[in-house]
């Protein structure tokens, strides 16, 4: 896996080396992921792409050590900020929260159904800043939603997740996400459960926030439109293992593997968002009862 | 919420009265004569109509059922044929002793129940939890007449360290406490693992663990909170089924509750206070599952706030 | 265990990974329940069942002269009684009474459990609500209480016994089943049963019942057990079957006058109460584990 364009310089930030992910599950050991190497450096989207199963979420959830202890056996190696977090389960803990975040598949799910907003955003602050008071970190976070569009924070930190739709609720775990001030984000489908147009103001929030703070993202995408927009690399994955990597301009423009033409075939114009057709909708008027 | 408060509350009486009739019925339906229970072993078929009549028992079937009516509206449940005293006051004398076991016993189960039942989800699956879970499995196999036997043969006959029976020092609540626990901490710590299971498996708990949350606030704060519901209402229930009298533990210890009470009702055929006794636990039993129902928007904000965005 | 890998990279699954995933670690205790219940049931039960052809003394036989023999007395294995009856034959005759009472319990209370929640759950409606309140009103009732007030009024035989147990345990399988139920009527084959013009009535016994009572039969073991436990301390209080012959728990009732000389009169028949319903329960608890592996997600 070559690096094709040197978009950053400096040290990597996440880098997977061989990496292989085995699940040891009641019919016997899967390989879900085969053996990847890619890496993330500061400011640039890499993109991992590919149908359901091809193994991207758990490679993404490899990386962050998010995969139940009994179920995945991790080989290779992961580096987040110089440490291995294959060889050493302490480093994990350690990066998570503080170098890298995530932001996970499904926004209605992601979030505790008892505690309120504040709550959750508050606790990721805290454990950021061990010496910060309720009320700072209640100031902060209200920033922080500001900072994610969600209109009225002030009122809405005190409202519980059931409140909100699937689109602010996406929004709310980008604020936690950036709560730690990480350097990295882990975007696993982050727009899959959303509606197109939703879909869209996520993605544009997303580049915003790299623009502006540089922080390297890796996102997990079955969506080729959603691929092309943000990356500045993708790998197309296909069980457990890539089949072919480059610039997103060269995937998209110039594919060279069969597999790659038949994920772009699926898409009907390069360019809209296809929709996972699940028919959850947006409320037009987002306003929360408060 | 008010509305439903009143709709939950008329279905709770309709439950109550329709209780009531039936063992009303029962009673008068079986075969065999309370008069000749309370008559002299010889008596003449002349002294027991006038027991009957006294008991109000050669009335018709309908009379007596509009008489206890009209009785119950008016707070009167009757006369106890073997305690010539009002029924009511004499369930009301026993209630006391079976709420304090039972608020023990729920107290205990609470306190080891909720600790280990998380242990187990936290462990699950491995040898220790296997065994504890074998354990938990035997806790609610072991007859509880039996348990309550062995424990009193051993503390109060073998090692003579605790009261075998009554309620004369606190030392007696020990034996019955126990008893009653061992089952129903086999059950609440299953059902505790079992929730806690599922609620550390959610979506929300992996997101959590990967802001940096520790695994104990992930298990204490977000995965507890989140089993409240089910929790809550489990407790509440064997709370409740503990207060129609834990008859079994109450026999064996001699235990002052309702629960010696009505297996004596029941030998000697006192209608009266069958009825008085079904009527006061039933209302305590359905009390505590209200305040269960009444204690979910407490707990859960998308009972309280509603589900619409 | 298959490993099912394209050749080239190398498996680093080791052994160890193997022996401490959770999946093995589930069926090896699924796996240990099913052996440990099925040894502890059967321990109980063959002796129960083959009573009669085992060279025992009669279960009612008394002997004065060989009054509170102890447990490995000549001739009798867990000792006699207070009237010289061989403890071992009385818990074992008791036994067949018992499981049978048990047994019987199980297949009235799911037999109405089923009917009963699959209507309500199929047809919804004013059956849904009736059965709904049935179900509701015998959570609250106070329900030992309220089946020592029917036996002690219609008497302990068998047949009594059976119907009140059964009348205690049904509400258990109609809730599941209704709950089942619920869920198997949105599927696309009731749909398409109702568009080929079947009745309802048919659809619900002939396709609906037979997909739901798999799962809803994984309770009967858990049944079983708890009619077992009712029906000793049904027998305990005095109100169990005496004829023809006494159940466990009127035999651990009759040996508490003598728990300080005699400990074996209780400790015995309890035991053997306790190692038939753990058997019981560890079986219908590994055959859940075994049917419901939960498992992990995927990518």
């Amino acid at each position: 896996m070559a690096e094709e364009t040197p978009v950053t310089a400096g040290p990597p930030l996440l880098e997977a080396t061989d990496l292989q992910i085995e699940l040891i599950t009641a019919h016997g050991v899967v390989r879900a992921v085969d053996g990847v190497s890619f890496t993330v450096r500061r400011g640039e989207t890499v993109t991992l792409i590919g149908e359901s199963g091809c193994g991207k979420s758990t490679t993404a959830m490899g990386v962050l050590r998010l995969l139940p202890e009994g179920l995945a056996v991790l080989s290779g190696s992961v580096r987040i900020a110089g440490r291995d977090i294959v060889a050493d389960p302490d480093a994990a803990r350690a990066v998570r929260g503080r170098t890298v975040s995530l932001i996970p598949q499904d926004p209605m799910t992601a979030l505790s159904p008892v505690h309120t907003i504040g709550h959750q955003l508050g606790d990721a602050l805290r454990l950021r800043h061990p010496g910060m008071t309720r009320t700072e970190a209640r100031d902060k976070g209200v920033e922080l939603l500001a900072q994610v569009r969600i209109t009225e924070p002030r009122t809405r930190w005190k409202a519980y997740p059931h409140q909100f739709s699937g689109g602010m609720l996406q929004r709310i775990l980008i604020a936690t996400a950036l709560a730690a001030e990480p350097e990295l984000l882990v975007a696993d489908e982050p727009t899959s459960a959303l509606d197109a147009t939703v879909q869209a103001s996520v993605l544009d929030l997303l580049m915003e926030l790299q623009e502006r703070t540089g922080i390297g993202m890796l996102m997990i995408t079955h969506d080729l439109g959603v691929a092309r927009l943000v990356s500045d690399r993708i790998h197309v994955m296909k069980d457990g293992r890539f089949v072919e990597s480059g610039s997103a301009q060269q995937i998209v423009e110039r594919p060279a593997e069969p597999y790659t033409r038949e994920l772009l075939a699926a898409v009907p114009r390069v360019g809209t968002w296809d929709e996972d057709g699940d028919g959850r909708s947006e409320p037009v008027a987002e306003e929360a009862a408060s | 919420m008010p509305k439903y408060l009143a709709r939950r509350i008329g279905q709770s009486l309709l439950t109550v009265f329709l209780t009531l009739t039936t063992v009303f019925l029962l009673v008068r339906l079986a075969p065999g004569d309370p008069a000749s229970a309370y008559a002299a072993p010889n008596a003449t078929t002349a002294e027991l109509a006038r027991i009957r009549e006294q008991f109000g028992l050669d009335d018709p079937l309908l009379v007596q059922y509009g008489l206890f009516l009209r009785d119950l509206f008016t707070g009167d449940l009757g006369t106890s044929y073997s305690f010539s005293s009002p029924a009511f006051d004499v369930v009301l004398d026993r209630m006391p002793y079976t709420i304090t076991l039972a608020v023990s016993a729920i107290a205990v189960t609470t306190v080891v129940a909720v600790p280990l039942g998380v242990w187990m989800a936290r462990r699950a699956d491995t040898r220790r939890e296997l065994g504890a879970n074998v354990l938990t499995i035997a806790g609610q196999s072991m007859p509880d007449f039996w348990t309550g036997v062995m424990l009193l043969t051993v503390f109060a006959v073998v090692l003579p360290i605790l009261p075998a029976s009554g309620f004369t020092t606190w030392s007696g609540l020990i034996l019955p406490t126990a008893t009653v626990a061992v089952l129903q901490l086999a059950l609440v710590s299953r059902l505790v693992r079992r929730e806690m299971t599922t609620a550390l498996a959610s979506s929300y708990i992996t997101v959590a663990r990967s802001r940096g949350v520790s695994e104990s606030a992930l298990t204490w704060r977000y995965a507890l909170a989140n089993s409240a519901v089910p929790l809550v209402t489990a407790l509440g229930t064997r709370f409740a089924a503990l207060l129609n009298g834990v008859v079994v533990v109450e026999v064996v210890f001699g235990w002052p509750g309702v629960g010696s009470l009505v297996v004596r009702a029941l030998e000697t055929r006192d209608y009266p206070l069958i009825q008085a006794t079904v009527l006061v636990t039933a209302t305590l039993a359905i009390l505590v599952q209200l305040l269960v129902d009444l204690a979910y928007p407490l707990l859960d904000p998308r009972v309280r706030l509603g589900k619409a965005a | 265990m298959t490993t099912a890998v394209s050749a080239g990279r190398p498996s680093a699954v080791t052994a160890r990974d193997l022996a401490r995933a959770t999946a093995t670690r589930q069926r090896r205790g699924a796996r240990l329940k099913l052996w440990a219940g099925a040894i502890c049931t059967a321990l109980v039960v063959l002796p129960v069942t083959l009573a009669g052809v085992l060279p025992l003394p009669g279960a009612n036989t008394q002997d004065l002269s060989r009054r509170r023999l102890p447990p490995l007395s000549e001739g009798h294995l867990f000792g006699t009684d207070q009237l010289g009856r061989d403890l071992l034959s009385r818990v074992l005759h008791g036994g067949q009474v018992s499981l049978a009472v048990g047994v019987l319990a199980v297949l009235v209370s799911g037999l109405i459990g089923i009917a009963a929640g699959a209507a309500a759950g199929f047809f919804g409606g004013w059956i849904d609500a009736v059965v709904s309140r049935f179900l509701e009103a015998q959570l609250a009732l106070p329900l030992l209480m309220m089946l020592l007030l029917v036996v002690a009024l219609f008497g302990p035989s068998v047949t009594v016994i059976t119907c009140v147990i059964a009348l205690a345990q049904w509400p258990e399988v109609a809730r599941l089943t209704r709950s089942l139920v619920l869920v198997e009527r949105e599927k696309a084959y009731v749909a398409a049963a109702r568009v080929l013009g079947l009745r309802s009535w048919s659809v619900l016994a002939r396709h609906v019942i037979p997909n739901v009572v798999r799962p809803a039969s994984l309770v009967v073991l858990l049944l079983l057990a708890q009619a077992v436990l009712l029906e000793s301390a049904l027998s305990f209080l005095g109100a169990g079957p005496q004829r023809p012959f006494a159940t466990w728990g009127r035999i651990i009732s009759d040996g508490q006058d003598y728990i300080t000389t005699s400990w074996w009169l209780v400790t015995l028949p309890g035991l053997v109460i306790a190692l038939l319903v753990v058997g019981v329960n560890l079986l219908g608890d590994g055959l859940r584990d075994r049917t419901r592996p939960r498992s992990g997600k995927g990518a």
